[in-house]
């Protein structure tokens, strides 16, 4: 259980988190996003007992972060962001140190480091050098030394960064596995991934929370308009004009855009969130005597998610360029927070 | 306890296993046996290591900060120092792990030259009074324990290794020369008594002086180790005031 209580810190005069407040109960996995600057690393931190809050307080397992720090880290792993590791040290070295650190007698230590190991696929490289190790099995050897212990909460900073396709499709099972018995809190800019993975998302935004719950829920409350698209076959004088005609008179329909290319006319229009007018689209069109050869409504992601908060939010415009347009997966990326 | 023992030998360990650990052994071997072979191993002197545990203090100058540089600054400049200081490691459990590793891999350092004792007691009739050599090499440690725990400060103030290493080898330069150096700029008269006397107080060479001539004096002993505590104490609050700023 992870229990994150009105926290607020700031770095001198610059309030990088105010005010964070959410809860995360075993077995689910939280997805923790924001642009650059939105405070996700420092609200981290906070919970790992890196950096003590100037207000609020933060709960793992019950035990407070600050007045309770060494019970807290007890129960917590934590895999920070580009995964640091000792370069000159063996896996299993690394692993074993790891577990020394959780004090760990010799009978448990042994059984948590080849349990890890296993867990995390490690066994073929368990007596290489971490230096000599890809950007893939350092990140998993990182999140090896995360669940050692058999922590009751697991926090992943980035945990899919710098990975390939195949790896990213593995640590995300991994990621889904912890989740079924722990309290794991992400933190990623791979949107998709978040959508995949996590139950809960809490999206910070200048050091807020703007938006807490399921990906579902936040698609459905904040997702912004449908958007659709229609392809008519270019029949009459003005086709683009009778297209328009017909798709104006669908109930909340918004034409965005209808031109006629060859023998189609290919629109554009935009209706009221949560509401599908593919069937009225249809509809109207066959009234007008139009044959339609495509109407189809793009599912709302949870990008559309955020690029709707931050456009919502004030002095958005700054926050909003923290958004990567090259991003992992198709302009969806957001940077590292502060 | 258990803590402080697994970040020491991991610090001993890694020593081993990087160039730096074996450059210093060189290093430090070297200039110990160059040391030895000028001062001590010349025929008609008396056999004795009184000359070369004398210069202790100037022979770990330019080792000791190699030691220190990465004890901490390492930790800050590649980040491991987040999964450290989330671990239960308390921040004086790490400073002290440090320490300690550092401390060993100084008396791994130091036990060759071992050998230039072994080697003055067989050319040497008659043999060599073993006391003050004994005592010589507490003072070799005392000394080496004293710098470490100054380069284990500024370790923990960059995460710059270099900038560590120049700022250690200078503060330790300034332990050794500076008492001097500011003592010959008193004016001379009762009045300034008392700044010759605080700068006799904390000067090493004497003290280190002491210990080469077989006098183990508990006062100096006392100075080395409670200022190793000291400069190891104010590291576990420079690394604890990291969480603050």
């Amino acid at each position: 259980m992870l229990s994150v209580q009105d926290v607020a810190r700031s770095y001198g005069r610059v309030a990088a988190v105010r005010g964070v407040s959410f809860e995360a109960p075993p077995g689910c996995v939280v997805g923790l996003l924001g642009p650059n600057g939105a405070g996700k690393s420092t609200t981290i931190r906070m919970i790992t007992g890196f950096l003590p809050p100037d207000r609020g307080r933060v709960r793992v397992a019950g035990f407070d972060t600050v007045e309770q720090s060494a019970q807290a880290r007890r129960r917590l792993g934590y895999l920070p962001e580009s995964a640091p590791l000792y370069a000159e040290m063996s896996v299993r070295g690394y692993l074993d140190y790891r577990a020394r650190l959780y004090e760990l007698d010799r009978r448990e230590r042994r059984s948590a480091v080849s349990a890890s190991a296993e867990r995390c696929r490690l066994g073929e490289v368990l007596h290489r050098r971490i230096g000599h190790l890809s950007k893939g099995y350092r990140q998993r050897v990182g999140l090896a030394s995360a669940v050692l212990h058999d922590p009751e909460v697991i926090v992943l900073d980035e945990p899919s960064n710098g990975l390939d396709p195949t790896q990213v499709v593995e640590m995300r099972g991994l990621i889904v596995e912890l989740g079924k018995t722990k309290t794991v809190l992400i933190s990623s800019h791979i949107l998709a991934e978040v959508e995949r993975v996590c139950g809960r998302v809490v999206v910070m935004i200048r050091g807020e929370v703007r938006a807490d719950g399921s990906p579902a829920d936040l698609i459905g409350r904040t997702g912004g308009p449908g958007a659709y698209t229609v392809e008519v076959r270019a029949e009459s004088e003005d086709p683009a004009g009778a297209v328009r005609a017909a798709l104006v008179r669908v109930p909340g329909l918004t034409v965005v855009s209808a031109e006629a290319r060859g023998a189609w006319v290919y629109a554009r229009a935009s209706g009221p969130s949560g509401e599908d007018a593919r069937e009225a689209i249809a509809r109207s069109l066959r009234t007008s005597g139009l044959l339609a050869r495509e109407v189809s409504r793009e599912r709302p992601t949870l990008e559309g998610v955020f690029m709707h908060l931050l456009e919502s939010t004030p002095e958005g415009g700054p926050a909003a360029r923290g958004l990567s347009g090259g991003g992992a997966l198709g302009g969806g990326a957001l940077g590292g927070g502060a | 306890m258990s803590v402080i023992l697994t970040i020491a030998r991991r610090e001993v360990a890694s020593f081993f296993r990087l160039p730096v650990g074996w450059v210093c052994v060189a290093l430090f071997m070297f200039l110990a046996g160059l040391l030895m072979v000028t001062t001590s191993l010349t025929p008609d002197q008396p056999a004795s290591m009184r000359a070369f545990f004398a210069f202790a203090g100037w022979l770990l100058m330019p080792v000791v900060p190699a030691v220190s540089m990465r004890l901490i600054s390492e930790e800050l400049r590649s980040g491991t120092i987040e999964p450290l200081m989330t671990s239960p490691a308390s921040d004086l459990g790490i400073v002290v792990g440090k320490y300690l590793g550092g401390l060993i891999f100084l008396a791994v350092l130091i036990l060759p030259t071992a050998t230039h004792a072994a080697v003055l007691v067989w050319v040497s009739d008659p043999a060599p009074d073993p006391g003050p050599i004994v005592s010589g090499y507490l003072a070799l440690m005392l000394v080496g324990g004293f710098y470490l725990s100054v380069g284990l400060l500024i370790s923990t103030l960059t995460g710059n290794q270099t900038l560590a290493y120049v700022l250690a080898f200078f503060s330790i330069l300034g332990l050794l020369a500076g008492p001097g150096l500011l003592g010959a700029l008193i004016p001379p008269g009762e009045g300034w008594s008392w700044a010759r006397e605080v700068l006799a107080g904390v000067a090493v060479n004497p003290r280190a002086a002491d210990f080469s001539r077989g006098v183990v004096d508990t006062s100096h002993v006392v100075y080395f180790v409670s200022g190793s505590a000291l400069f190891v104490v104010l590291s576990a609050l420079a690394l604890a005031s990291r969480r603050w700023r």
